[in-house]
């Protein structure tokens, strides 16, 4: 029982980003460290310890999670979403149990994705946040390319691993009230979230007032790994949604 | 060697991730127009193969199929997809995102090659959502608009939720049936319609198909985001109009094994068609944005296709499908070439039906000329209706619902255009020109679509027909037709022969401000706006 709490809150079943919001000296980025550092615990975990499966959990979770779609929705900080974006598919993780533990790695990938693009917009532009910094489509297709990329992933789309191992999961086991309820929270919150980035930032006209960098080499280089990264556990996502 | 035609889905995929590595801008259509045009090759070898030798070609495992269906699809795709790529090179060369174009253009291709091939339904189901991601980046791929952005944000959330819906189906159809095989499927289906199925089930199953495919062909209540996805560029709308809208009926097609044994599915299918169908068609008429109108013909010709699924002519679904297809993509390529000639002659473009009925273009004794094409028109068709009912005693039950309904609904759709566009011409002119219009469909779907019939579903044709039970008997058709024939004559008498200047009706006024304000569909959507 204890172990199954432990995983419970190391996967972000409890929205504690509420208490660490309220520590002045940690800022969204450590957050989101912390975050995936726990959840990427909780997923390692699920291979040593056997857990009980438990609805009450999963319902606690859920609540979090749309709780947790709502916060997302009122901010323009890629750090800030990423580790929201933790919570939001905490109950997938919950639900699933030990059979979940490759959608969480392949979602702990594409937000280290979202991060990395956080810090090249904190670098260039001053700060993580993509309010007013629009059109990068348009300008920086790089940048643009390599986040729509990420944001395909999060809003469970093929050929991206998130949605494969998402369907394998959802195809092999038995569909419930509490499964459906889960299954069309995270269908369409992750969805919604991925799709309002996308319209902040990676649409819309550029802004004439800011001066749009392009990445250096180094950069490109790292979020390619980033998405050859996702394409490798793609690979293997056919392999377990088709085989 | 023939298995090499299953790499068809692959090609594109090819072509857009060899276009990153491509750097001068000229490459970039010539490099896809190139390999696209393999694929044409291919799709048209994998049918002769299937022609010739009669069977289906699959492979990776059973997942991918090169059958009949897609003897059909895959080059008509494949044309279709080379003449828009041909069209883009120029039209899309001074837009900004040029390559970014060629990419999306060759991933929505890849998605309609893999759906149409698809053996299984886990590959139907990412080729599904595949095309739902490519479509709204290609709809917004005017970035910087905010019109298109907004509008591809509601054709993403119907689409979303038809993935989603989907998705459930085939979740429900694996926990029911025990495979994700279409083909292992299809035997299943079929062997179990012999005898009465009585699993509630099995209808959720197919009414989650059924949605999946009425949101994705834009299929009353959730044909909204067709007709406003005009702003698009013309190739995207060509290809939406010609190939993406179209997946409802590929979909339910290569789930017409399934639908046998619900009947009450077929019934829905049929009656939202219809309601689709008259509404959409109705609606083109009084919109006053030309894009918009021509969105709405598609939602109009996406219900009658609904419609066929409905009345069991599921390859029938298929033939409208690709002609429907040919004349809108031709419909939007053409519109370039008309803006650009306008431009240099403000009385352009002209409509057919103007130069037709209102300038006298025919010389010499034109009664005369009408007498011959009558007599060239309709005695052919008595002959051929009159051979029909010798031979076929399945005629009136099976065919002639279709035939009668395809009638029905063209001579009223032109009816409506009629009396709005050339009131005043000579009405024999008119008559026969609708009667003309109507032989050419009827000859074409009767021949077309028996053939297509035999080719994809051989004998197992007929149980389709058996299954939709709501066949409309001859009286109701008969009786639909007089009813017809009779709001014609109204609006005849009240156009030519009562008296000018009387004041129109409430119930007139309040009909066309629904149709006007497109059934208060966004009124009704901007009720919870007003709101917050």
């Amino acid at each position: 029982m204890i172990s199954t709490i432990a995983v419970f809150i190391l996967a972000a079943g409890l929205p504690y980003y509420l208490l660490l919001e309220r520590l002045s000296f940690l800022k969204s980025k450590h957050i989101f460290l912390i975050s995936a550092t726990l959840f990427l615990l909780a997923d390692m975990s699920t291979n040593y310890i056997q857990n009980e499966y438990s609805t009450p959990f999963v319902i606690v979770a859920l609540i979090s999670a749309v709780f947790s779609v709502y916060k997302a929705t009122q901010t323009t900080n890629f750090y800030k979403l990423a580790y929201y974006l933790f919570f939001v598919n905490s109950p997938f993780f919950l639900l699933f149990e030990n059979e979940a533990a490759m959608y969480s790695i392949s979602l702990l990938v594409s937000l280290t994705g979202i991060f990395l693009t956080g810090r090249f917009y904190e670098k260039h532009y001053g700060s993580a946040n993509y309010h007013q910094i629009t059109g990068i489509t348009l300008v920086r297709p790089y940048i643009g390319t390599y986040l729509i990329f990420y944001l395909i992933a999060i809003a469970l789309y093929p050929p991206f691993p998130n949605s494969l191992y998402f369907l394998s999961y959802i195809f092999n086991s038995d569909p419930s009230p509490l499964w459906f309820v889960v299954i069309i929270t995270l269908f369409f919150g992750n969805f919604f979230l991925a799709m309002r980035v996308m319209k902040k930032t990676l649409f819309g006209r550029p802004n004439a007032n800011i001066h749009y960098v392009h990445m250096t080499t180094g950069e490109k280089a790292t979020h390619l790994f980033v998405v050859l990264l996702l394409l490798l556990l793609s690979v293997n996502g056919f392999k377990e949604v088709l085989l | 060697m023939e298995k090499i035609i299953l790499l068809i889905p692959s090609i594109p995929i090819l072509i857009a991730l060899s276009l990153f590595f491509v750097n001068k801008k000229e490459f970039v259509p010539k490099l896809s127009i190139f390999l696209s045009s393999m694929i044409a090759v291919l799709g048209l070898y994998g049918t002769y193969h299937v022609i010739r030798y009669d069977e289906a070609i699959t492979g990776f495992g059973g997942l991918v199929i090169y059958n009949e269906l897609s003897a059909i699809l895959v080059p008509y795709v494949a044309i279709l997809g080379l003449v828009i790529r041909k069209y883009a090179t120029k039209y899309m060369w001074d837009e900004a995102g040029y390559k970014r174009f060629f990419v999306l253009l060759n991933f929505i291709f890849s998605a309609i090659y893999l759906l149409v091939m698809s053996n299984n339904l886990i590959v139907l189901a990412l080729a599904w959502q595949l095309m739902s991601i490519s479509l709204y980046l290609l709809v917004s791929f005017n970035v910087g608009s905010n019109s298109a952005v907004k509008n591809a944000k509601w054709t993403m959330i119907i689409h979303k939720a038809a993935d989603l819906v989907f998705i459930l189906g085939v979740v429900l159809t694996y926990k029911t049936f025990g495979s994700f095989d279409l083909a292992v499927l299809s035997e299943k289906w079929l062997a179990m319609s012999a005898s009465p199925v009585d699993n509630p089930m099995i209808f959720v199953i197919g009414l989650f198909f059924l949605i999946a495919a009425m949101m994705k062909s834009a299929i009353a209540p959730f044909h909204i985001w067709l007709p406003y996805t005009s702003e698009a560029p013309t190739p995207v709308s060509a290809l939406m109009h010609a190939g993406v809208v179209n997946v409802g009926g590929i979909l339910l097609n290569k789930l017409a094994y399934l639908l046998l044994l619900t009947p009450a599915v077929l019934n829905i299918a049929f009656v939202v068609g219809l309601f689709t169908a008259i509404f959409a068609s109705l609606v083109m008429l009084v919109v006053s944005d030309i894009k918009r109108s021509l969105g709405y013909s598609t939602v109009g010709q996406m219900g009658y296709m609904i419609m066929e699924v409905g009345l069991g002519a599921f390859s029938l679904a298929v033939y409208h499908l690709m002609v429907h297809g040919i004349f809108k993509a031709s419909l939007f390529l053409e519109s370039g070439g008309l803006i650009k000639l306008a431009r240099h002659d403000s009385n352009l473009p002209k409509r057919l039906t103007y130069e037709l009925f209102w300038e006298e273009k025919i010389k010499g004794n034109t009664k005369k000329a009408f007498n011959f094409l009558a007599f060239f028109t309709i005695l052919p068709v008595l002959v051929f209706v009159g051979v029909k009912l010798v031979l076929s005693d399945d005629f009136l039950e099976f065919n002639a619902s279709i035939v009668i309904l395809a009638f029905a609904w063209l001579t009223g759709t032109q009816l409506f255009l009629s009396f709005f566009k050339v009131s005043k011409a000579d009405s024999l002119k008119v008559i026969l020109a609708l009667v003309t219009s109507f032989i050419i469909v009827l000859f074409t779907y009767e021949f077309v679509g028996l053939a297509l019939e035999r080719f994809i579903y051989g004998h197992d044709a007929h149980l389709f027909y058996k299954a939709a039970t709501f066949n409309v008997t001859t009286v109701t058709l008969l009786a639909t037709l007089g009813a017809i024939m009779l709001i014609g004559w109204l609006f005849i008498y009240r156009r030519h022969l009562a008296k000018e200047g009387s004041e129109s009706s409430g119930l007139k006024w309040a009909f066309y401000k629904f149709l006007v304000k497109e059934g208060y569909y966004f009124s009704l959507l901007n009720i919870f706006k007003r709101d917050k």
